[in-house]
């Protein structure tokens, strides 16, 4: 099955959804392993939210692109160059520090996001927008807690945390180097990227944590489809029922 | 029998409840703190076969309801931990009983899921058998506990229709789906029917919890119940019963059964089952690799506190 997408929005709007559910798959890694049930218990309502956010943000994709594959085919039947997810939600839970630090960068990165996309003039859109903002705000205010409590806390805690910072900050760089599409599908693009700056500074710097400079990486960018080497550890394990038995349903 | 016994006493007799500030003899406080701490305990090791699926569950609907199922039955432990802290046990040292191996959880849990069609039957058998034991449980003595059971079995009954969901789904697909669930019902049922506990016969905590209304119905009872209701099921999805004994008898007017491999059981309860290491050395990871975690929080708390103050 070659899965394609043919229009500009559509693709930006897949960009999204591939976004969502990379990440949802990376926190439900988290079920079970949590540090106290009531924190295995909040990831996984993160992780619950974000494959909602993935499913119907599909559903919209398909419907532009009139509906020639459904949600579960682009998720099930995509290979690692046809995902266009940023390369930040595909970075590993290393430690919790890791999957604070990386679900912080993202939340800030999606609450100016979906906010600008709630006066979208795709109304599906603009109408998803306004619904997923609450659970952002969710989410959002679970990472900023936890900075709070990993960046004050211990020194250990600290330092862990300000190395998450450190490596996951190189993924950083490519959310902001706009192409054409994102020129016309996001609202304020300049003003994502100053939003983003400033709310990040200023949760670290109430967390005495820091935003290091990193050299402006190497890197190709996941609009094209690339990404770094966990993605298709990802995806074999997340796709191996459809793709094994291919005529099954489920 | 001084006052106090007599009034609990009546209270049991009369099929009232007793509640964590009534006087209640050491030997039902006990029994209580241990069944309910290994509830809590199966709920929260019960995370972990079916969370061996999560990541490979095959639809996006599919992965949601199983994550939302999981995390039902974190909910249930979380719960059953505060049941069993009005009985004076705190859920640390609950935990810590689990780790040394002193509190034990059900041992089905410590079977493998091994291809999908298991989640379909972990809900559809496993949560089917812990739900005739719950219900009957809602009229449990103990008024905290028989709370508990009220509110979690409203959950269940969503647990086993996503797993016989999964089942139908796998028994009418290709032939290679109804493989894997003839191949789980295989593996689960006898397993499944275990789960109520030893016959009526020999099992001796069974009848003094019974006279202090803890239990309601057997083991035999409860287990008889499952397998009359079941057997329906499994025709219907198309797939073979794995005991050949498993056939409707006038005379008692209840399905038979073989007799059960009580030594398979024993063994897995005393340790030497499929996964029994595997499922406590996870549990003791995830709650040692985040002792950092859990000092800072308690150290945030701290300063936090003495500002305010
Ligand atoms: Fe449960
Ligand atoms: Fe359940």
């Amino acid at each position: 099955m070659k899965i394609t997408i043919e229009n500009k929005d559509a693709m930006s709007v897949i960009r999204l959804a591939d976004t969502s559910v990379i990440l949802a798959q990376r926190l439900a890694e988290m079920c079970s392993n949590g540090l106290t049930l009531e924190e295995d218990i909040a990831l996984s309502n993160i992780s619950l939210d974000l494959f909602g956010r993935a499913d119907e943000l599909y559903k919209i994709a398909a419907r532009i692109e009139g509906n020639k594959f459904t949600p579960d085919e682009y998720v099930f039947h995509r290979n690692e160059r046809e995902y266009y997810n940023i390369k930040l939600v595909e970075q590993p839970n290393h430690d919790f520090a890791w999957v604070i630090a990386r679900q912080l960068l993202h939340d800030i990165y999606a609450k100016e996001l979906f906010t600008q996309l709630s006066t979208s003039s795709n109304h599906e859109v603009a109408g998803l927008s306004q619904k997923v903002l609450k659970e952002i705000k969710y989410s959002y205010m679970h990472s900023h807690d936890w900075t709070n409590r990993l960046g004050l806390g211990t020194a250990e805690s600290n330092e862990r945390m300000q190395r998450a910072l450190d490596h996951l900050m190189k993924y950083v760089d490519e959310l902001f180097n706009f192409d054409e599409l994102d020129k016309k599908f996001i609202p304020d693009p300049e003003k994502l990227k100053a939003v983003w700056f400033s709310e990040v500074d200023k949760i670290l710097g109430e967390s005495n944590l820091k935003r290091n400079a990193v050299a402006p990486p190497s890197m190709r960018d996941f609009r094209e489809g690339f990404h770094s080497e966990h993605m298709g550890h990802l995806l074999s394990i997340m796709q191996f029922l459809p793709r094994a038995y291919p005529d099954a349903k489920w | 029998m001084d006052k106090f016994e007599q009034a609990f006493n009546e209270l049991i007799e009369k099929e009232l409840k007793i509640e964590p500030r009534d006087w209640m003899p050491e030997k039902y406080r006990e029994h209580l703190i241990r069944q309910v701490s290994q509830h809590a305990h199966s709920e929260v090791i019960g995370m972990q076969p079916e969370g061996n699926w999560l990541l490979r569950a095959p639809s996006l609907r599919a992965k949601q309801v199983l994550l939302a199922k999981i995390q039902d039955e974190g909910g249930h432990g979380l719960y059953l931990y505060s049941v069993a802290e009005t009985l004076g046990i705190s859920r640390q040292e609950m935990i810590e009983q689990l780790h040394t191996g002193k509190a034990k959880y059900s041992s089905i849990f410590n079977y493998p899921t091994l291809n999908w069609a298991d989640i379909g039957a972990v809900g559809w058998l496993v949560d089917g058998a812990a739900i005739t034991n719950q219900v009957s449980l809602q009229k449990t003595s103990y008024g905290p506990y028989s709370r508990g059971m009220v509110r979690i079995c409203k959950e269940e009954s969503f647990h086993q229709r996503q797993g016989y969901e999964i089942m139908m789904q796998m028994a009418f697909g290709t032939p290679e789906q109804k493989e894997m669930a003839q191949d789980a019902l295989n593996r689960f049922w006898f397993p499944a029917l275990m789960m109520f506990g030893p016959h009526d016969k020999d099992s001796a905590h069974s009848s003094q919890a019974m006279k202090w209304k803890i239990k309601i119905e057997s083991n035999d009872q409860l287990r008889q119940k499952f397998i009359d209701h079941t057997i329906k099921q499994i025709e219907y999805l198309g797939l073979t019963c794995p005991d050949p004994n498993c056939k409707w008898n006038e005379e008692t007017g209840h399905y038979d059964h073989s007799p059960f491999n009580w030594d398979e059981f024993w063994n897995v309860v005393n340790g030497n089952g499929p996964c029994n290491q595997e499922r406590l050395d996870h549990h003791k990871k995830a709650h040692n690799d985040n002792k950092w975690v859990r000092e800072a929080a308690a150290a945030y708390a701290l300063k936090t506190e003495a500002q305010v103050a």
